[in-house]
């Protein structure tokens, strides 16, 4: 039995959930970025707010700074609850005005640049550690005019990072949550949408289950296209398996038959036998009984023969075989046979042929046609076995022809003689009646096309063509 | 003078040690352990306060008798020495740091000297009074003006700053060198509440000029203020400590206390554990103490100061605050508008202004209406 890979609904489930971990880890991972950057930007400008606050109220009189610190500046700063704030305003040359003495990383090679410049001055942003904290500072210039006099201040304010990260982490838990809500909503309907394609699937199933194993007629389910065509081999395999079955029953019983006829045969011969008190009718009582049983022995070797070929067929593999040497040896050992019938065989043909295929199966069907036509000959005349090459087409083939001169078969029959027992009612020969539909089967095995022709003046010729293919060499 | 002499001298007898900076009085006081005789080596908290120790020591109290074992070492003095004493004396820092001065007391833990400690007792009191679990506020203290009712000669009292210049215009020479205020420059407290009259009131630049014409005294605390007045060496009291200056009223019928009613400053006195505090367990202890339920209930009734908590009964709580007559109740936010009290730039501002009002000689009185 074949062995079940992965289901699909597991590989579908597994495949989908990778999917939606995959975006839903990207979505978490931007929305943490964004929340970052959010955080930073909003701090940033209320940390920039303060210090424009500061810068406002920063003037010069008489060369004298004056600087009056607005409450609202520090309010501004104290949005953030939680956090330090650190601020110092300092004149051109670095002395500290007011405020921290301390502030460290003061970008003053940058401020200095912009003083120089003499264009408006613009924040710069910076981070650094400070009293065991490390905390974001900004860095701003303000030039103070006087009638002779340009003088630059710069103002430095800094707070700790703990808001920032509050509300970082507030809008990435936001976004988790969403996340997660999103994850598992679209898992379900995911999950539904599985469920439901693959329910023609299981409906298939159902109905194959739900089945008596008698019945085989075809399944009638209304499946999507992509399903169709599984469904057509399901209902193809069925018709195949009704027909194999029906054929087997059809030879069981008929092969039950053909034993019990022939035994009833001797039974009663045998009991004739028995009852006879002349001495030479019941010899050749007895000579009935041996060719009765004679006839049953091949009966039930061409059955045992026809079981071990069905058998070969599953089981062994094709290998090169000499066509022309098997139909010589076969010729050679039906000779003898063929000589008490009083009929001659003659081989024709002087290729040889190598083509792939089963020795012994050849070999059956070689023997079941050519004792036919034997058993068909009339007493003293010829059974041509010939094998040739036949160019048709451009299509190289071999063919092998056996060809007899009995009273061969009329056309009507042709069609049936390959049936099991089929037994022509004109024929009054012995015979099994399964020997050349075993040859057909050969022949099908190995895609050789099976003909039955008239001979002339009468006779029946049996050709096996064997088309060109991989495997077949030949040499005249 | 010679009082204050003579209670100068009586200092000296309670204190081991006195400043001889009149000005910088610092009390030292021990309250042994109660575990008499210790059984084994006792420990030692230390404690800076500008609290009055009998005010303070109910509290004390229970926590010796909580923890048996701890003698406390209080150091009492003015807000802006304790400050000072702080940032210069960096090897000894107290284990807990008590100060009505919220700016100085911010500004160090804004400068990282605080400890954070997440105290569990920080649900009994109301989410701003504490910041960043550093600075933990644990009073409610309105900022009041006290007057000796015999300047009023039968006049109504004044209950706002409006009515209180009118006064002082009214009795004009009367007052002269008899208005008592803090020194913003040696105060802690002082220049806090000064500086918050600047950001709150228009009526600030009329009181500085009024206080300066009449010469008005300068005290570096609320005792010798609340002394000078009964003694009637002034009249007038600005910006006090509402706590000690209600309990004066209840002793002393003449002297009457005033919230006044157009805007009401309310103070926390605030505590803080110092980051090389020797016994931060013994100052976590006593920072739990006093935001419990029963420290605010023993500062409710035993000390007289207003807890920070609202859910406190008692003679000095909340409620009973709220039932005198008061203005709009302006308590000052304890978080970063503090440190613009601490800017040296603003001070120098508000001093130079407080020093031409207050050391210019008037000319004459025609600068009154």
């Amino acid at each position: 039995m074949a062995k079940a890979t992965t289901s699909i609904r597991r590989q579908l489930i597994l495949m989908v959930a990778t999917v939606l971990i995959v975006i839903n880890v990207v979505a978490l991972w931007s929305a943490h970025i964004y929340a970052n950057r959010a955080a930073k930007e909003s701090y940033d400008r209320l940390l920039y707010g303060s210090a424009l606050q500061m810068a406002e109220n920063i003037n010069i009189l008489d060369s004298q700074f004056f600087i009056d610190l607005p409450v609202s500046a520090f309010e501004t700063l104290a949005l953030s609850t939680s956090d330090r704030a650190f601020y110092s305003i300092m004149n051109g040359q670095y002395q500290v005005l007011t405020g921290y003495k301390d502030l460290p990383n003061i970008p003053f090679t940058q401020l200095l640049q912009q003083s120089s410049e003499k264009e408006k001055f613009i924040p710069i942003y910076y981070e650094a550690m400070y009293r065991g904290e490390t905390v974001r500072f900004v860095a701003l210039g303000k030039r103070l005019l006087e009638a002779d006099s340009v003088n630059d201040v710069f103002i430095i304010v800094g707070q700790t990072l703990d808001a920032r990260r509050a509300a970082a982490t507030e809008i990435s838990q936001m976004a988790l949550q969403f996340v997660t809500l999103f994850f598992f909503i679209t898992l379900l309907l995911l999950l539904f949408v599985i469920w439901r394609v693959l329910q023609p699937l299981q409906a298939i199933k159902q109905a194959i289950t739900e089945r008596s194993p008698q019945e085989l007629s075809p399944l009638e389910a209304n499946v999507p296209s992509e399903i169709a065509p599984l469904l057509k081999s399901i209902n193809y395999f069925m018709a195949q398996l009704d027909n194999t079955l029906s054929r087997l029953k059809r030879f069981t019983a008929e092969a039950a038959h053909q034993i019990r006829t022939p035994l009833a045969g001797l039974n009663s011969q045998a009991q004739n036998a028995l009852d006879e008190t002349d001495e030479v009718l019941r010899q050749k009582q007895l000579q009935h009984i041996l060719e009765s049983s004679n006839v049953l022995t091949n009966t039930v070797n061409q059955l045992l023969s026809r079981a071990t070929l069905t058998h070969r067929y599953q089981s062994h593999p094709f290998s090169p075989v000499s066509l022309d040497h098997v139909t010589k040896e076969t010729c050679r050992e039906l000779v003898v046979w063929a000589l008490e019938q009083q009929v001659e065989i003659e081989y024709l043909g002087d290729i040889q042929v190598t083509i792939n295929g089963d020795e012994f199966a050849l070999k059956q069907m070689l023997q079941n046609i050519i004792e036919n036509a034997i058993k068909y000959s009339p007493k003293g005349s010829v059974v041509e076995v010939e094998l040739m090459v036949m160019d048709e087409l451009s299509e190289t083939s071999v063919v092998l022809q056996i060809r007899d001169q009995g009273i061969g078969v009329p056309d009507q029959d042709k069609e049936h003689i390959f049936e099991y027992f089929y037994r022509s009612p004109d024929n009054f020969a012995s015979g099994s009646g399964i020997g050349l539909s075993i040859a057909k089967e050969v022949a099908e095995h190995h895609d050789a096309r099976f003909h039955l022709k008239d001979n002339q003046p009468t006779g029946l010729i049996v050709e096996v063509i064997f088309p060109q293919r991989k495997g077949l060499s030949y040499e005249s | 003078m010679k009082v204050s002499y003579v209670l100068g001298l009586c200092l000296i007898l309670v204190s081991r040690m006195v400043f001889a900076d009149a000005v910088q009085q610092t009390t030292y006081i021990t309250f042994p352990s109660l575990n008499k005789p210790p059984k084994y080596q006792e420990d030692v908290l230390a404690i800076y306060g500008a609290i009055n120790h009998q005010a303070i020591s109910p509290l004390f109290k229970a926590y010796q008798e909580k923890y048996p074992n701890v003698a406390i070492h209080y150091t009492e003095s003015n807000t802006r020495h304790l400050y000072e004493q702080f940032i210069s004396q960096p090897n000894v820092r107290p284990d807990v740091m008590l100060s009505p001065a919220m700016d100085l007391q911010f500004k160090l833990a804004n400068d990282g000297y605080a400890l954070a400690y997440d105290s569990p007792e920080l649900s009994n009191v109301p989410k701003d009074s504490h910041w960043r679990n550093e600075l933990f506020g644990f009073t409610y203290e309105p900022i009041v003006t006290a007057l000796n009712s015999d300047i009023l000669a039968g006049e109504a009292l004044p209950l706002s700053r409006e009515q209180l210049l009118n006064l002082i215009r009214s009795k004009n020479h009367l007052l002269d060198d008899k208005i008592g205020l803090f020194d913003i420059q040696q105060s802690g407290l002082g220049y806090l509440a000064w500086a918050y009259d600047g950001q709150q009131s228009r009526s600030y630049g009329r009181l500085l000029e009024a206080f300066g014409t009449h010469q008005a005294r300068l005290y570096t605390d609320t005792s010798s203020m609340l002394n000078a007045l009964l003694k009637g060496q002034i009249f007038i009291a600005y910006n006090l400590v509402g706590a000690y200056s209600y309990q004066w009223s209840q002793k002393y019928a003449w002297i009457k206390t005033i919230m006044p009613t157009d805007y009401t400053t309310i103070i926390m006195r605030t505590a803080f554990i110092p980051r090389d505090a020797q016994q931060p367990t013994l100052a976590k202890r006593f920072i739990d103490l006093l935001l419990s339920p029963e420290g605010q209930h023993i500062l409710a009734n035993q000390s007289g100061i207003t807890p920070i908590s609202t859910k406190v009964k008692g003679p000095y709580s909340r409620d009973e605050l709220s039932k005198l007559p008061h203005g709009i109740f302006r308590p000052i936010p304890l978080g970063l508008e503090l440190l613009i009290q601490t800017d040296d730039a603003k001070k120098q501002l508000i001093y130079h202004e407080w020093d031409n009002a207050m050391f210019t000689v008037p000319n004459d009185s025609s600068a009154l209406p």
